[in-house]
């Protein structure tokens, strides 16, 4: 801040405020406030520049200008999806050798076990693309975009229960507390587009298990930096963004008569006691009513040729489903929004794979694989990073009953697969493989450190220099313990 | 007391020094305010140090490379081979600065890897400090705090408090001066803020204003500082520091009911208890001898972090996690730190290792609980908090119990017992077999299995009695049982259940099975192979009862009915055959069980009689004893109180008097159950009955356990008394001890952050040497010393630092100060900045008039836009669906009585910087966003106070624009509006007017947003003009902000 040239601009602005009628608008305010400017006049903000955001950053020159994640909370079975294990049909029902276990540690639903009987994954599966990439009948559609994507089979954590779990691969730490990656992504990088919040969280509707895992507002909350830069969670119904619209009986022009006056009179008091935060506040409250148009617009969905809603799916027709949500991020991607996050529920498969599971997968599959390709047709897939996964794996061994037509898995931490897209990640590549019980990693482990600076990387961040001083500490996204990007998936 | 021990040592380094101008600029963005004059190690030296070479260079001795320290001044002199880092007053033979300017990339420190590039004007200081000589200073935090003689200043009439000289000692070296006094609008605003968290009342504005004394100031802020609204408001920034919630936090997130201990810190806080009981206390309250519940109430404090009970979970991994959390809290709190580093290994950058971290950790391992809360609100330990209300109830039917049992005891005592001379005669009846099930069921039986019931006769198979039995032959799981029997089974004490049974010795049974119905099926006994999983294993509904019988003959199994939780009193409707396996045959069964026994007798003989020979626990247990002894056996006391038992209970004569009483009696217990029943339950700390071992673990994990530890202070600091309980309190003690340098400071710079908005230490939450150095170290010093000495004296205090010229000063800023101190460190003007989020709605209600002043009680749910606890939460979790309170009483209260779900706070408060409260939090950051912008403009609750504010000004003065506008922006301001800024009030009211009389329709909804009714008798389309302008009068930049 430069609180001088603050206080001239204030000085000009002030003057005009003396010369000026009373109803002044919206483009002569934003006139004098030059970051405001190109905010205003942004609709496709594409290869504008960032307000906001650390002046050393980007570190080296971005892959991607922003990301979207898919989370599917409650950590899908990789077995049943995308890391393919056909030797186990031959061990159906026999137990998971102590040789492969190791006396690892087990969450207490199974621990009490007798057996760990293995259950062979009842799906299909099928060599796709060009890349020959495994994937499983529960995902046609991911079928068909292999080898736009990069499968990685090997990211592994330490903890074994949903709420560390989950905390941990979105925050870097198992405990409360911290920034989640969006969060940190909003510090260091800023917005595109002045008008809409640059890091939003959607919650979607989910078909299977309906007893879900919680989320939690820290998952996008802001920890130690400042709350601005916490995800703004979209709501499924009522306003999207919370207290958007004006109460019943206050029109838009009657909104602006007050806001007019209510610029005038903070004038005045910046006038009197001169707080830069004063002049930060009427241009905030001249974009919250600019917010009251553009989120309108953004979820407005009347403009989408009916190709791209086919595309999506019949579920995009309803609101709150991820189909939907699938869409609005790209609608949020061309507008300039760094970071949009999907947490789909309904992952947690300890029983009824047979019966969920398609369920789950019936959600996402079409949606994601739109969203890739209607990135794509729009030129926007190299600059914008796609990252679909969980928070953990699922075992091999069958939680509670098993049969050839049904089982239940349950948490495992050791090996789980995710898939990205785009923003400078290689097609058609699967990275690392785990043994024939997808329990152990055999090669290419990586950490969810490692997909965290991964997705910083693409981003142009080094996470080794992304920190923020905090209770005595450089706090990293990916915490003390060595991180690197999974360089063999990034293009060069 | 704390022993003394020596502290590092201090070498007052008062290098004099000035520095180039470009120099300085660069200290200021990291350093505190104004210009730096001389070279201070620990403000200026230290950082750098600690920032560019600690980590491997500093205390963690694991991290140290090249067996160099930097962090000592023996480490930085020390000859390395015939060269050392640091050669005083010889910067160019210093391998330090050698190393640091190095060209080569393999000399050069810190490494290129390490990313870090130290500044060419950090190392010009470093360069400058060795040149002076590169004398080190133990780090200022850690040196017990000491008042020195007040400083010199230019103007004494100024600065009439202690304060205001430390304060204007640095303006006098920055040049600088201070401000006017603020006018007293501004003060009275300001001050009641601060000490209350609400606006002032107009005849509050008007009485300060008016008051000609020249003590007026001071009485205003003792009348702040005896209003109730101040606990309630200074508890608040204590709340957020414990992490205070009313959920668990974690998973389920469901209800925890805590919210006696949110009373109890605002009750403290209301009673000015000294600071230094305040957190003995919440750190050691049931430690204290015989415990009153608000000492264990205020240990909950220990109870306030997250938890979970998430499926899955290994216990111990939790309950390392919730300690952790503790021990984390507690180096916050207490002593400015972040200590959670040192779980893993040697802190890095202060003296505060591995060791030191277990051993705190050590204090905090004992608590005599599940970790696994269970998803229960009252998590044991809990204890029962009464309101007043309900002490008195319970104080009343405890008074009336007591008169009922005098009663009884002065009756007894005028009753003679005489015995009869012809007492009835009486037999004692023997324990008769029942049966209840052979070659039939019972009426009404309702027949239900696996597979139909089939009975055998003596040519098909073995049958024990009459004429048939009943069989199965099972694979797995198999039975026959039925239900609704119309005569149920009453059982009484000793009954015994019997069946008889028969095992196919060519296939056996894994397991049989017997259950019994009373309601439910949660009676079972089984023999052999615990395959049958129903029940609890070991307990009355899965009563192990040995080996499987004998196959190829019949047997009888009798099972003690109590022992499978049929009480007596119980009625059994149904029984079940049950097996794993086999082919099984069953006959008679049923009960032996003694006739019920005579209530009443005439003769105290005839009773003894009887009850001697009654082999079956029917009596109490001591008067059971009484009447079996041998008459002469009794002693004369034993006689009596049989009797009396006898004249009570049993006598035909008398009994029937008594048990009126009893009845009465009754009816008092079971009222007091009710009472109780409705106590809220707090979580309240317990230490187990033996110390549980703690151990240093590896890399932080709970399973990976190392060298074993006391409990011990950190080492760095003075010891603890060796007097002192090696426990919580013993902690707690010397916390609080005048010797240790820590809690003094890091508390006084916390109020002193509620006032200013910044601390002396900016970074409150970290006094290590990472944090940022104190604008007014000996100032900070000063408040620390006197607050101890004042009995740690919270209202004092604060009294002193808003008496203060400094706090008093205008807030307006120039472009020159701005300049050189936009922070306002080195408060050259009064504090100015925005209220927290709390405040912004209590003034909202407040200036309507629609706050509701009650204190205390259950957490409320004021509405809160649908669907956020929905779209995160955990769908069976019991916090899963918000809904709101109705009424003013719940809707209108003060913020700090808001239900807090942590996973999903109120919006209202996170929009504004609010903390989730899952983790400690000491310091909030302050935000300007357009979400805050759209919540003040629009969330119902605000639009219904700007519509209440409407009507309240509309009936408080008269029919007149300009009137109404300035009395409403004076309600909002304390002061009365410019000629400008009510001629735009006015203009903005006409042309809402115009608006709302075309538009009636949008008027009436306009009024009718939220909990309230709008007053039906003002004119709708006036009201919602003035709505509109309350709106954007609760909106102005001076409303906002505490100015």
């Amino acid at each position: 801040m430069d609180p001088i040239r603050d206080h001239m601009l204030a000085m000009t602005r002030r003057h005009f405020f003396k010369a000026g009628a009373l109803g002044l608008g919206v483009p002569a305010l934003t006139s004098l406030m030059p970051g405001a400017v190109r905010a205003a006049n942004s609709t496709l903000t594409t290869g504008s520049a960032a307000l906001g955001g650390l002046p050393d950053l980007p570190h080296f020159a971005p892959k991607a200008k922003r990301a979207i994640y898919l989370f599917m909370a409650g950590a899908p079975c990789q077995m049943d999806l995308l890391d393919y294990k056909p030797k186990m049909d031959e061990m159906y029902d026999k137990d998971l050798p102590e040789s492969i276990r190791q006396g690892q540690r087990l969450t207490t639903m199974t621990s009490g076990q007798k057996r760990f009987p293995i259950a062979p994954s009842k799906f299909k599966f099928e060599q796709c693309g060009q890349s020959g990439a495994w994937v499983s009948e529960l995902l046609p559609y991911h079928k068909k975009m292999v080898d736009d994507i990069s499968i990685i089979r090997t990211v592994h954590t330490e903890a074994i229960n949903h709420d560390p779990a989950i905390t941990y691969i979105c925050t870097g730490h198992q405990l409360p507390g911290k920034a989640s990656l969006g969060s940190w992504l909003s510090y260091g990088l800023g917005t595109e587009n002045a008008n809409l919040p640059s890091f939003v969280v959607m919650t979607p509707t989910w078909t299977g298990r309906k007893d879900a895992q919680a989320l939690y507002n820290r998952l996008w909350g802001s920890g130690f930096l400042a709350s601005k830069y916490q995800g703004v969670s979209l709501r499924r119904s009522g306003d999207p963004v919370l207290f958007l619209s004006n109460p019943d009986g206050v029109d838009s022009t009657t909104r602006r008569r007050m806001l007019d006056s209510l610029a005038k009179l903070n004038q005045q008091t910046y006038d009197a006691v001169a707080d830069p935060e004063t002049q930060a506040r009427i241009s905030q409250y001249e974009m919250a009513f600019r917010m009251q148009s553009s989120v309108p617009e953004l979820m407005d969905m009347s403009g989408e040729s009916k190709a791209t809603l086919d595309m999506y799916g019949p579920d995009v027709e309803k609101e709150g489903t991820f189909a939907r949500s699938a869409l609005l991020a790209r609608r949020m991607a061309e507008r300039g929004v760094r970071f949009v996050q999907i947490f789909h529920r309904g992952w947690d498969q300890h029983g009824n794979v047979a019966g969920d599971l398609p369920k789950q997968t019936h959600d996402i599959d079409q949606p994601a694989w739109a969203l890739v390709q209607d990135l794509k047709q729009r030129g926007m897939l190299d600059e914008t990073l796609v990252i679909w996964g969980g928070e953990f794996g699922r075992t091999i061994y069958s939680q509670g009953g098993l049969s050839h037509e049904n089982y239940g898995r349950d948490h495992h931490p050791r090996c789980f697969s995710i898939w990205m897209a785009g923003g400078g990640i290689k097609g058609g590549v699967v990275h690392g493989e785990t043994d024939d019980f997808s329990y152990n990693i055999v090669k290419d482990p990586v950490h969810i450190r490692d997909l965290n600076a991964t997705i910083l990387h693409q981003l142009g961040i080094d996470h080794e220099r992304f920190t923020y001083k905090f209770q005595g500490l450089d706090q990293r996204l990916t915490g003390v313990e060595h991180a690197e990007p999974v360089h063999a998936i990034i293009k060069s | 007391m704390m022993t003394k021990r020596s502290v590092p040592v201090v070498v007052a380094a008062s290098l004099t020094l000035m520095i180039a101008p470009a120099v300085r600029a660069g200290l200021e963005g990291g350093q505190g305010a104004g210009g730096v004059k001389s070279i201070e190690f620990n403000r200026d030296i230290r950082p750098i140090l600690s920032n560019y070479c600690f980590h491997c260079h500093g205390p963690s001795a694991h991290d140290r490379k090249a067996k160099l320290r930097l962090d000592t001044m023996d480490g930085a002199y020390k000859d390395l081979g015939g060269y050392a880092a640091v050669v005083p007053g010889k910067p160019a033979d210093s391998e330090l600065i050698a190393r640091i300017t190095a060209k080569n990339p393999d000399d050069l420190m810190p490494p290129p890897k390490e990313k870090k590039t130290m500044k060419p004007e950090e190392i010009e200081l470093l360069r400058q400090w060795i040149k002076r000589g590169g004398q080190y200073e133990g780090h200022w935090a850690f040196v017990a705090p000491t008042a020195d003689e007040l400083p010199k200043v230019s103007n004494a009439a100024w600065a009439k408090t202690p304060i205001d000289r430390y304060i204007m000692a640095r303006l006098d070296a920055e040049g600088l001066t201070p401000s006017e006094q603020a006018d007293r609008h501004t003060l009275v605003r300001r001050v009641t803020f601060d000490l209350t968290g609400l606006p002032p009342t107009p005849e509050e504005v008007e009485a300060f204003v008016k008051d000609k004394s020249p003590n007026a100031y001071e009485k205003l802020v003792d009348r702040l500082l005896a209003s109730p609204r101040f606990g309630e408001h200074v508890g608040r920034y204590w709340l957020d520091a414990v992490r205070y919630g009313d959920t668990h936090g974690l998973h389920l997130d469901n209800y925890r009911e805590m919210w006696p201990y949110r009373d109890w810190v605002i009750n403290a806080f209301n009673a000015n208890m000294p600071f230094d009981q305040f957190v003995t206390e919440q750190l050691a309250g049931d430690l204290l001898p015989n415990p009153t519940r608000d000492q264990l109430v205020a240990s909950g404090f220990n109870r306030c972090n997250i938890t979970t009970s998430e499926g899955g979970s290994i216990a111990e991994e939790v309950y390392v996690r919730n300690v952790v959390d503790r021990v984390d809290t507690y180096g916050t709190i207490f002593m400015g730190m972040t200590v959670g580093c040192s779980r893993c290994h040697d802190h890095k950058f202060d003296p505060f290792t591995m060791k030191d971290y277990y051993s705190l950790f050590a204090f905090f391992n004992n608590l005599d609980a599940n970790p696994l809360d269970g998803n229960k609100k009252d998590h044991p330990p809990v204890i029962k908090v009464p309101t007043p209300e309900q002490q008195q109830q319970l104080d009343d039917t405890q008074a009336e119990l007591s008169r009922i049992d005098e009663e009884i005891k002065q009756k007894l005592a005028a009753v003679k017992y005489t015995e009869p001379a012809n007492p009835t005669e009486v037999t004692v009846p023997q324990p008769t077999e029942m049966v209840w099930i052979d070659d039939d069921t019972p009426a009404g039986a309702n027949l239900q299995g696996n597979t139909p019931w089939k009975f055998i006769t003596k040519t098909d198979g073995p049958v024990f009695s009459g004429e048939k039995a009943s069989t199965r032959t099972a694979k797995g799981l198999s039975q026959h049982f039925f239900t609704d029997a119309k005569e149920p089974l009453t059982l009484g004490k000793g009954d015994t259940l019997f069946a008889y049974v028969y095992l196919d010795p060519k296939d056996p049974p894994k397991e049989i099975m017997l259950q019994w119905n009373d309601g439910k099926w949660e009676h079972r006994a089984y023999w052999g192979g615990n395959v049958i999983p129903w029940g609890g294993d070991k307990s009355p509904s899965r009563l192990p009862m040995g080996e499987l019988p004998k196959t190829g003959k019949w047997v009888r199994l009798e099972v003690d009915a109590q022992k499978v939780g049929l009480n007596p009193g119980a009625k059994v409707n149904g029984w079940a055959f049950t097996q794993h396996d086999g082919t099984v045959y069953w006959d008679k069964a049923g009960i032996i069980t003694t006739p019920a026994h005579p209530q009443k007798f005439d003769s105290l003989a005839m009773w003894q009689k009887y009850f001697r020979g009654l082999d079956k626990p029917v009596l109490p247990k001591d008067i059971d004893a009484i009447v079996k002894l041998e008459d002469d056996k009794r002693t004369p006391e034993q006689v009596k109180k049989m009797t009396e038992y006898f004249v009570e209970n049993v006598w035909t004569e008398t009994s029937d008097e008594f048990q009126k009483m009893h009845a009465k009696r009754d009816q008092l217990e079971k009222k007091t159950d009710g009472i109780e029943k409705g106590f809220a339950t707090t979580l309240i700390f317990k230490e187990r009955k033996d110390i549980k071992d703690a151990f240093m673990l590896e890399r932080g994990e709970y399973d990976k356990k190392g060298e074993k530890v006391d409990r011990q202070t950190p080492a760095f600091l003075p010891p603890m008394n060796p007097n002192l309980p090696h426990d919580r309190l013993g902690l707690a003690k010397w916390t609080t001890d005048p010797a240790n340098p820590l809690t003094a400071r890091v508390t006084v710079n916390r109020f002193w952050q509620q006032c200013f908005g910044v601390g002396i230490v900016k970074t409150s939450e970290d006094f290590g040497s990472q944090g940022q150095w104190p604008s007014h170290p000996e100032l900070l010093d000063y408040l620390a010393v006197s607050f101890v000495k004042s009995g740690w004296d919270v209202k004092a205090l604060l009294k002193s630092i808003v008496m203060s010229a400094t706090y008093q000063q205008a807030s307006k800023a120039t472009p020159s100060l701005l300049a050189k101190d936009p922070e306002n460190r080195l408060l050259a003007r009064g504090p100015r900045f925005r209220l927290d989020a709390e405040m912004l709605r209590d003034q909202a209600l407040a200036l309507s008039g629609l706050l509701v002043e009650k204190m205390g009680g259950p957490s409320v749910k004021p509405p809160q836009p649908s669907g956020l606890w929905q779209a995160v939460g955990y769908s069976s979790s019991n916090t899963a669906h918000f809904k709101a309170d109705t009424g003013d009483d719940k809707v209108h209260r003060r913020s700090v009585y808001t239900f807090w779900k942590r996973t999903s706070p109120p919006p209202q408060m996170t929009t504004f910087d609010a903390p989730d409260r899952e983790s400690c939090t000491v310091r909030r950051e302050r935000t300007n966003t357009p979400l805050q912008a759209l919540l003040l403009m629009n969330d119902p609750q605000f639009v219904e106070a700007s519509r209440a504010f409407a009507e309240r000004v509309m009936h408080e003065v008269g029919d007149d624009p300009v009137a109404r506008a300035a009395h409403m922006f004076h309600l909002a301001t304390a002061r009365q509006p410019s000629a400008i800024e009510l001629e735009t009030l006015v203009a903005t009211y006409r042309d809402h007017l115009a608006t709302y009389t075309r538009d009636i329709e949008g008027a009436a909804k306009l009024v009718t947003v939220g909990e309230s009714k709008s007053d039906e008798k003002l004119d709708v389309s006036q009201l919602a003009a003035w709505t509109m302008v309350a709106n954007l009068v609760l909106n102005l930049d001076e409303v906002l902000n505490k100015g």
